[in-house]
């Protein structure tokens, strides 16, 4: 019991239960501390066990289901990528609690917030620290939950619940495959447990059905992390509050699916099909929403356009086999994109919930502080050369490029091309936001909004040291760690300096395209945006998959369900039970014919029977 | 000597008219009437009983069959007068308020 | 008994009968029903039981008969009655289910009897000892039925 994982899960999980019970009584302050506190000090158990580990370790706190053959304790399994996983998941918490106690210091619903959010915190450590793939789904039906919550959190406004259902229910078609993958590998494996399961990955799956379990796994991550086809319900979770998205869809929950391609790669990576098809969606899943972050007049709607595109970079980087690479990327771009939420959040505030970017403007000089974290994230996003982000995206890219067939050359053309739009777009906001002429002067912030900011641009600027590549004189500390902690081989890179060169122009063409076309000669930006008008709303409606679900899926669901009712139901059993009702009725106004009253009518009836009885015993 | 079972058949004649009376008048009194020919041709199968076998006992249930009949027709008959007295008419089929 | 005697006695009484169950006007059929009576009356005087042909004659056609005299006349039901209904819906069912009733209890009760009956004579004396002795209780019983009888008659023709 005195190992740090116990605190590590146990203290989001008190201060859950305490909110819930006690929270709506207690004044905000104590909710906020304790809801801060004990994500604070699952930070620092985290930290603890990050440092005293010694290779990986099994920790089972109690037997939890065990029957017949089956057993999944509540075991957690604390190596390389586990623990330095649930270090950034509280750190980046902790910096959004206290960012939300900025954020939501007029609401009402306080405590539900922070209940809920230490709940999440809870169920995504869960999930990234389970040791079976059983107590694994657990979390990540728990982050589930707590999404679609926060998501609907202003549920009065029509709309914002409807989100979150939104939410729910397209991650759950995502789970269902998930759910056949875990009783899959339980049938082929004999047990949930995940490190016997990569260890038994290549004795017992045989190699057609690992394509299969490999697909099955690519379609719950798709849908938990909001990859081609279940994208269309990121957008929409725009509605909740932004440290929500900040932190559930940015930086924790929407990589889980990423993470549980990593945990099971071994078992993914068994089927060279299946890493090509995670390659591919990725690869188009990140195209896909990069031109649609392009034409958004939303400004949370292009950070969520922004997030899925990215983390198509990182299901790109999984495909390529870049396990290293990909938990670099995840990790600075949790960093860059929980900062850009955040200052999204500031400027939302500042403006009176003004979330249409072409009314803001002038913001640079009025609001300095949120201005240069925000570049810090834009920047790292766009992998500005010598950026965080520069260093994790352009890893990937080698990686995609050094994998050597022609599938992954033609990726990582269009993984530079993506990158360019990228670049692209995040500085066309910054340039609408924060130079044009002002529109609106900015109210006060509370000063642990901004303030919360500067650890993570920090982060995203020079974050990168901690995987500084081999030629640049770096050491690569993350992919030796990765790899001593046995989760995966590093990849030996080739035409690194080719690569680090496309990128680096790619990048920075992309900003002076923006500059161009934002600051330098707005004109000729107008004249072309009126004629490709055409192309800009088929962008800004993401290519109209939203309406295409809608169209399809939800029509033909609504046409049956509406058949079902009026013709089934309306018309077989209703008027079957009223038919059977009006029957009965008339069998009883038929027999009340009977009941006269006259006497005669009795008087008939006793003789008849008497008849009848004398009749029977006399012939029979 | 008559057999036994001539007197029988008497008996069941007469019992039956008592039942086709009691079937078909509407008049309470007929009903009553016919009521009083079944019970006498019961008795007059009492009795044949009772000299078929030469015990007493059968005439002595004739005459509690009588004393019975002659109770029966008293009450009756005074509920008739109340009737007749409540809605002035004695036919049978008039008080139907237990209709339905 | 003389047979012959017995069988004119029999169709006298089924006649009467038939005739008080037919007629419309109810102080005939009240008089017919007296010569039913009598002529029963006298086949169980044949029979050898004398009490119970003169008990015949004093409760039923004298006491019974004249009660329904009394009411008859009180209720002024001396005219005839109105007709029934027509003639064959009403009673060619109750006709077959006489018939049914007489066949079927003929059938029931006939067979296996062809025993002449005793032929005996029981007295007044041996009728009142069998009834004073072996039947005490049942007397009694009968009393209080004739008892409540009459107190309910009392009370029901009660004029208030």
């Amino acid at each position: 019991m005195d190992h740090p994982v116990t605190y590590i899960l146990l203290l989001p999980l008190i201060g859950a239960f305490i909110n819930a019970v006690a929270g709506w009584k207690m004044p905000r302050r104590a909710v906020e501390t304790i809801a801060c506190a004990s994500v604070g000090g699952s930070f620092i158990a985290a930290c603890m066990a990050l440092a005293g580990m010694d290779g990986a370790a099994s920790v089972t706190l109690y037997d939890w289901l065990s029957f017949g053959g089956f057993s999944a304790p509540a075991g957690f399994y604390l190596d390389a990528l586990s623990v330095t996983m649930a270090v950034m998941v509280s750190g980046v918490s902790f910096i959004i609690h206290l960012y939300s106690v900025g954020y939501m210091r007029e609401d009402k619903g306080y405590a539900r917030y922070f209940m809920l959010l230490n709940l999440f915190v809870f169920s995504m450590l869960n999930l990234v620290l389970a040791s079976n793939l059983t107590l694994l789904f657990v979390g990540w039906e728990g982050v589930g939950f707590c999404s679609y919550a926060l998501i609907g959190f202003w549920y009065t406004v029509p709309g914002y619940a409807t989100a979150g259902r939104k939410a729910f229910i397209v991650t759950r078609i995502g789970d269902v495959a998930f759910g056949v993958a875990i009783i899959w590998l339980f049938y082929l494996a004999g047990t949930t447990d995940i490190p016997a399961i990569n260890a038994l990955a290549s004795s017992r799956i045989p190699a057609a059905t690992a394509t299969f379990i490999g697909l099955l796994l690519l379609s719950g991550a798709a849908g938990k992390s909001a990859q081609l086809p279940l994208t269309v319900w990121l957008p929409d979770a725009m509605a909740g509050p932004t440290p929500v998205s900040a932190l559930i869809h940015a930086a924790t929950m929407v990589t889980a699916g990423v993470y549980l391609l990593m945990r099971l790669f071994p078992v993914v990576s068994l089927s060279a099909t299946a890493l090509s098809v995670i390659a591919v969606v990725g690869c188009v899943t990140s195209f896909y929403a990069a031109t649609a972050a392009l034409a958004q007049h939303d400004l949370k709607k292009v950070l969520a356009y922004s997030t899925i595109s990215q983390i198509g970079y990182m299901f790109m980087g999984v495909g390529a086999g870049a396990v290293s690479s990909s938990l670099f990327h995840l990790f600075v771009h949790a960093f860059f994109k929980a900062l850009l939420f955040m200052g999204a959040g500031c400027i939302i505030q500042a403006l009176d919930e003004e979330h249409d970017i072409h009314k803001m403007g002038g913001l640079m000089i009025r609001m300095p502080l949120v201005f240069l974290c925000f570049l810090s994230g834009a920047l790292a996003l766009a992998a500005a050369p010598g950026t965080a982000g520069f260093f994790s995206k352009d890893e990937i890219l080698t990686a995609t490029l050094s994998n050597g067939s022609a599938l992954y050359v033609v990726l990582w053309a269009m993984g530079e091309l993506t990158a360019f739009i990228t670049a692209l777009y995040i500085f066309r906001v910054v340039f609408l936001v924060f130079r044009d002429e002002p529109k609106a002067s900015p109210k006060r912030l509370p000063r642990i909004m901004v303030y919360s900011l500067v650890p993570l641009a920090m982060l995203a600027l020079v974050g990168g040291l901690i995987n500084a590549p081999a030629n640049w004189g770096g050491t690569e500390r993350l992919s030796a760690y990765l790899e001593w902690g046995g989760v995966a081989p590093a990849l030996k890179f080739s035409r690194q300096w080719l690569v680090q060169g496309v990128s680096a122009s790619v990048s920075v063409c992309g900003i002076a395209m923006a500059y161009y076309m934002y600051v330098y000669n707005p004109a000729w930006r107008k004249k072309a945006a009126a004629r490709l008008s055409g192309i800009a709303g088929f962008l800004s409606a993401a290519w109209y998959l939203d309406a295409l679900y809608n169209k399809v899926v939800v029509g033909t669901y609504v046409m049956v369900s509406g058949f079902l009712w009026k013709k089934v139901d309306g018309l077989v059993i209703d008027r079957s039970l009223d038919g059977t009702a009006a029957g009965i009725a008339g069998a009883g106004t038929g027999l009340r014919s009977a009941v006269t009253g006259r006497a005669s009518t009795y008087i008939m009836s006793v003789i008849i029977g008497a008849a009848a009885m004398l009749a029977y015993f006399a012939w029979s | 000597m008559v057999p036994f079972s001539h007197i029988l058949i008497l008996a069941g004649i007469t019992f039956a008219l008592g039942v086709v009376c009691v079937a078909v008048r509407r008049n309470i009194l007929m009903i009553l009437i016919g009521v009083e020919i079944m019970l006498n041709a019961a008795g007059l199968a009492f009795v044949a009983g009772s000299m078929r076998w030469g015990m007493p006992e059968g005439q002595i249930f004739v005459l509690f069959l009588m004393a019975m009949a002659a109770s029966e027709v008293s009450v009756g008959l005074a509920l008739v007068v109340y009737l007749h007295k409540r809605k002035r008419s004695v036919d049978v089929d008039d008080f139907s308020d237990m209709k339905g | 008994m003389n047979a012959t005697i017995f069988y004119i006695l029999g169709a006298c009484a089924v006649s009467a009968t038939l005739l008080a169950v037919t007629r419309r006007e109810l102080v005939h059929v009240v008089v017919y029903l007296v010569m039913s009576f009598f002529s029963f009356s006298l086949i169980f005087y044949m029979m050898g039981a004398p009490l119970i042909a003169a008990l015949e004659v004093i409760v039923y056609a004298g006491a019974i008969m004249v009660l329904f005299l009394f009411i008859i006349m009180m209720l002024e039901m001396g005219k005839p009655q109105t007709p029934q209904k027509p003639f064959i819906r009403v009673w060619f069912p109750v006709i077959a289910l006489g018939l049914v009733i007489l066949i079927s209890s003929v059938a029931l009760f006939v067979p296996g009897s062809d025993i002449p009956a005793h032929g005996g004579f029981i007295s007044p004396r041996t009728f009142g000892q069998a009834l004073y002795s072996r039947h005490m209780i049942a007397v009694e019983a009968a009393s209080l039925l004739l008892l409540f009888a009459l107190v309910g008659a009392l009370y029901l023709g009660r004029r208030d």
